[in-house]
């Protein structure tokens, strides 16, 4: 199965290198759109559905915490799973993204397998 | 915090987010240049937290523009100056959030947004610094701890 996904961070090096990434690991995917902060991802959304959320945390205009409580708030998008990519890696981080509605973490540096792995657990689908 | 636990971090750091990240190795370790390379390229931010205090990236323009190309997966076309320059932050981002966790497992700390800057001034006078070829150049890495850290 290919899923669509949506990438969310300011860098648009980094959105190209999640991309990559997720190409790398095997893990299918239909469509994949990107948006620059939370702000842009919520627009998008409007117009287009997607199975998974990639987001990062700091971003300008609407960081990843505001994108998960919009995101928690609307009938909709609150059933989408939402992955954190940070480079923050503590406990304190992961446990609150996850109060705020996120289902996956990964922190910077990952791998690939990585990646892929935590992309499957919040979708629960076993590796084929 | 000894310096050396410090320097030992640093290196684990640079070694692991270079390899997971940016397709590049550490091939050994380099003396620390008091004068950077004329076309040497350099990032650096501060944190807060459990620990306060700046780190900062200087890299020669080769070991820039390769690493840049990895992350970019730029094969025919060479990374623009501005393409560079934003991997050079995303690199330092990963690299010192690395770092901090490797000394303080379960901390917390916010990190600023990483900013170029002159290659001479990337490093305050007492931080800690380790230097690495990586094959296409070398890569110079600094942190420095606020006095009450």
């Amino acid at each position: 199965m290919a899923y669509r996904v949506m990438i969310v961070d300011d860098s648009p090096s980094m959105r190209a290198f999640v991309r990559r990434v997720i190409d790398l690991s095997g893990f299918q995917v239909d469509t994949c759109l990107n948006a620059g902060n939370g702000a842009q991802g919520l627009a998008l959304l409007e117009h287009q559905a997607v199975d998974i959320i990639l987001t990062d945390i700091n971003m300008p205009e609407m960081n990843g915490e505001e994108f998960l409580r919009r995101l928690e708030e609307h009938d909709q998008y609150r059933a989408i799973p939402v992955v954190v990519i940070s480079t923050d890696a503590t406990q304190n981080r992961m446990q609150r993204m996850i109060q705020l509605g996120a289902k996956g973490y990964i922190s910077k540096p990952f791998s690939p397998e990585a990646l892929r792995g935590e992309l499957e657990r919040v979708l629960g689908v076993s590796h084929a | 915090m000894p310096d050396t636990v410090v320097a030992e971090s640093l290196a684990a750091a640079a070694a692991d987010v270079l390899e997971t990240m940016f397709f590049s190795s550490v091939i050994g370790e380099a003396p620390v240049s008091a004068t950077p390379p004329a076309d040497a390229v350099a990032a650096r931010l501060r944190f807060s937290g459990a620990r306060s205090g700046a780190f900062g990236l200087r890299l020669t323009e080769g070991a820039a523009r390769v690493i840049a190309a990895n992350f970019l997966a730029e094969e025919t076309d060479e990374p623009t100056k501005p393409q560079v320059q934003e991997v050079v932050c995303e690199l330092t981002n990963m690299m010192c959030g690395s770092v901090l966790s490797r000394l303080d497992r379960g901390a917390h700390f916010d990190l600023e947004q990483p900013a170029m800057v002159d290659a001479a001034a990337v490093a305050e006078p007492e931080a800690v610094s380790r230097e690495f070829d990586i094959g296409d150049g070398e890569i110079a890495i600094f942190l420095s701890m606020d006095a009450k850290s």
